[in-house]
């Protein structure tokens, strides 16, 4: 079986944690097996975390450097934190259109366009994760905004069914935000 | 409440432990929360069956864990590897008596440090103390092997240490669940002969445990396993590093038979030399220290045998295990060429340390202090804060900068003790409520006894926040008491919401232990605001507004206060992030332009909420 590995980084009380226990919960209706390994303990206050998710035929939980097959940013500056678990070849990298600041005094913070320049010649997608969230009438869901999006990006092919991800989505706010993410035309930056 | 329907779970490692706890029978579980431990007793705690407790410390839950098992009991007590030090004490003697029932004791430990002060290898514990550690490396093998460290520590009548990792308790997968079973709870025990350690009966004990020792060498064998591929190379892999190997093997194509090994102490030595006896080399591969790697040397030394070994000579003993340090390995172990493309790391990104919530109270109990310490004449840069571990370690950040040490629970006032006696400047001590609890009474009862000059600064949120809300005796126990009980002559209560008078209360303070030559103890009391939230309809709360033609952009409130929820906008006038606005008010008396006001309703009884 093939494997997929998927690194999601972002900021503190953006539901990464949460995120990836829709993948695992999905893979398993899906009867694919999902290891997470979860960021905990500061993770909550606001600071950088990430989580790494491995689907398919896996024993260990990690992913190696320059190995994920998606990087995802639910905040655009952690994409470039964790740019080593990404390489040139045969990464894709997806950005949420969201710059947070960090909260220490007289930081300065890096725009999107800065961003988006450090990663010229990498395979990019850009989506406006939040204000599909606030769409679907749910802000918090700029998480699963994001799944839906990976969805039509083709990551879970073959391993992980659209149906298995709405039976673990729950909340009706939480289908329709997967489900708008889906209907964005597919644009490499 | 958990129900334990469905057999196959998506469950963190920590809540397979808790459940692997549950199937063999545990009856009394026990804890203090850390980092990454605490799901294991949060869970066992919502299962609500059985008895378990968060206990004010480690020592002290070792001991209630340890009292239940030599009266025939299943116990179970959990805690972060740091913590395990705390318990040490008990943990050194439990291996004397040995137990009635059955004693498990969970050593979390973290490599790389995600949320700790150090990275120490519990391992040696096992190795110092003479008690088996029995290492899972996934959440099946954890739910399994807690199952079997019940077990072996009934069958010998010895405690058992399940050691895990950051990876194994905070990785969700799959999980193939035993249904659970009858706790076991004991019956009254009475046999002083052995549990009363004066050195008559400890010397007796002493014998014994070697004697079980030497049984528990025998009974770990089971608990190991030998792949055979037929070939001359051995891998031998401890705990979480056998998923790895196994990935690393699949992922690069090359042949090795594999020695899994669940109990890296004591080493199935059986096993091993049947294993390293069909083979010309051998790479061990551990997480962290080379305790398998140890005994197996003294093992092949005294067997004279010699054979190519590896291990800590090309796998890092520095942060977790990784398929990268795999990878190494396995290219100087076999020869292969690997070359791992990735991309570099910009160098100029900004900084993201976690930081206080909105609406944490003590955010503004350290901008008060560092007030205070100017108006009690103090010079700033010439007083020592000693810190502790909790939430407010996050004070060590800019712009409070309020933390000058930090190292172990209760070491504030411990410190502060020392500092005081080799620089003769009266130091601050600030500490969380459970921490103080924890192991600050010891600290403090010392200073009032020899009579040193400190600022001890309780930080009481109410709760054990840093891991979760848990609780904390301060729900129960008045520190203000307690301290007058342990003969502190000067106790004061602020509420560091309300600034001025904080300020002014915190100065009195100081001063009074400058002239006084003995300890303060000043309480800021005000509720964690993650314990607010969890008593209110989020959806609903009151939200800080910015008036714009007030505003001026001095910067304060978003620079020097620093609450998350109050950004800058391009002309560097404050706005208010209303997803991350809690309505708790504490930016109003910080803008010297009285430009921040609350707006909306606030829930009922949303003040009381917060000074409970």
């Amino acid at each position: 079986m093939a494997t997929v590995n998927i690194l999601i980084a972002g900021i503190g009380g953006q539901g990464i944690i949460t995120a990836g226990k829709i993948i695992a919960e999905a893979g398993n209706y899906s009867n694919t097996k999902v290891l997470v390994a979860e960021t905990h303990g500061l993770a909550q206050r606001g600071g950088g975390v990430n989580i790494h998710v491995r689907i398919g035929d896996v024993n260990s939980s990690l992913i190696p450097l320059g190995r994920a097959d998606y990087l995802v940013g639910l905040e655009a500056t952690e994409v470039l934190r964790n740019l080593s678990y990404a390489s040139r070849k045969h990464t894709t990298i997806v950005i949420n259109k969201y710059v947070a600041r960090p909260v220490l005094p007289k930081v300065k913070i890096l725009s999107l366009n800065e961003i988006l320049d450090k990663l010229k010649g990498n395979r990019v997608f850009l989506i406006d994760a939040n204000e599909i969230a606030i769409r679907a009438g749910n802000p918090k869901a700029a998480n699963v905004a994001i799944l839906g999006y990976l969805y039509s990006l083709g990551a879970f092919n073959g391993l992980i069914s659209e149906e298995s991800f709405i039976k673990a989505l729950k909340y009706e706010s939480n289908v329709k935000a997967f489900k708008m993410a889906q209907t964005i035309k597919l644009r490499e930056e | 409440m958990i129900e334990l329907s469905s057999s196959k779970r998506l469950i963190l490692g920590n809540e397979a432990i808790a459940l692997g706890a549950l199937s063999a029978g545990v009856a009394v579980a026990t804890g203090y929360p850390g980092t990454p431990s605490t799901e294991i007793i949060e869970t066992l705690i919502k299962y609500g069956k059985i008895y378990s407790e968060w206990s004010v410390n480690e020592k002290v839950a070792f001991e209630t864990a340890y009292g239940a098992a030599i009266n025939g009991a299943f116990a179970l007590t959990a805690m972060k590897h740091v913590g395990l030090n705390v318990a040490a004490d008990p943990l050194m003697s439990s291996s004397y008596t040995g137990v009635e029932g059955a004693f498990v004791i969970v050593s979390a430990d973290d490599p790389s440090m995600w949320s700790s002060q150090n990275e120490q290898d519990n391992r040696y514990y096992g190795l110092h103390a003479l008690i088996p550690v029995i290492e899972p490396y996934d959440p099946q093998s954890a739910h399994l092997l807690t199952i079997e460290a019940f077990k072996l520590s009934n069958e010998v009548k010895h405690p058992v240490i399940l050691r895990s990792t950051t990876r194994i308790g905070h990785v969700r997968g799959p999980v193939e669940l035993k249904p659970p079973s009858k706790p076991i709870f004991g019956k009254l025990t009475k046999n002083p002969k052995q549990y009363v350690l004066v050195p008559e009966n400890a010397r007796r004990n002493r014998v014994e445990q070697l004697r079980r020792w030497e049984k528990i060498g025998e009974e770990v064998e089971k608990l190991n396993e030998l792949i055979d591929n037929d070939s001359d190379n051995l891998i031998i892999a401890s705990g979480i590093s056998y998923g790895y190997v196994i990935d690393a093997i699949n992922e690069l194509n090359v042949k090795a038979n594999i020695l899994r090994v669940s109990t890296p102490v004591p080493i199935p030595k059986k096993l091993i030399l049947r294993a390293i006896s069909n083979s010309s080399r051998v790479l061990i591969v551990e997480e962290g220290e080379p305790i398998v790697e140890y005994q197996i040397k003294d093992l092949l030394y005294d067997e004279g045998i010699r054979v190519e070994l590896h291990g800590k000579d090309l796998i890092n003993r520095v942060g977790e295990m990784t398929l990268d340090k795999i990878y190494y390995a396995f290219s100087k172990f076999f020869g292969l060429d690997i070359i791992t493309d990735y991309l570099e790391v910009p160098q100029d990104l900004p900084p993201r340390p976690p930081a206080l919530c909105p609406g944490c109270p003590h955010r503004s109990s350290f901008i008060d202090l560092k007030k205070a310490i100017v108006m009690a004449s103090l010079k700033p840069n010439e007083t020592f804060i000693s810190g502790d571990i909790g939430c407010y370690t996050l004070g060590l950040l800019p712009p409070f900068e309020a933390q000058d040490s930090s190292t172990d629970m209760g070491s504030s006032i411990g410190i502060a003790n020392g500092v005081y006696r080799a620089t003769g400047s009266i130091p601050i001590a600030v500490i969380g409520d459970s921490t103080f609890f924890h192991s600050g009474l010891s600290a403090l009862a010392n200073a009032v006894y020899n009579k040193t000059p400190m600022l001890v600064l309780v930080l009481d949120n109410r709760s054990t926040a840093m891991t979760g809300q848990q609780p904390s005796p301060s729900k129960e126990l008045d520190i203000g008491e307690v301290a007058k009980g342990l003969g502190v002559n000067y106790i004061k209560y602020i509420d560091p919401f309300d600034t001025n008078s904080s300020i002014k209360e915190l100065s009195e303070a100081l001063k009074w232990v400058k002239n006084n030559r003995q300890p303060a103890v000043v309480i800021a009391k005000r509720v964690c605001a993650l314990l607010v939230l969890d008593n209110v309809e989020e959806s609903n709360l009151p939200k800080a507004v910015v008036k714009l033609e007030k505003c001026t952009g001095c910067s304060i409130c978003y620079d020097y206060f620093t609450c998350p929820a109050i950004i800058p906008r391009n002309d560097k006038k404050a706005e208010i992030d209303v997803y991350n606005c809690i309505g708790c008010g504490a930016c109003i008396p910080i803008c010297p332009f009285k430009a921040i006001s609350l707006e909306g309703y606030k829930p009922e009884k949303w003040d009381e909420l917060w000074l409970q």
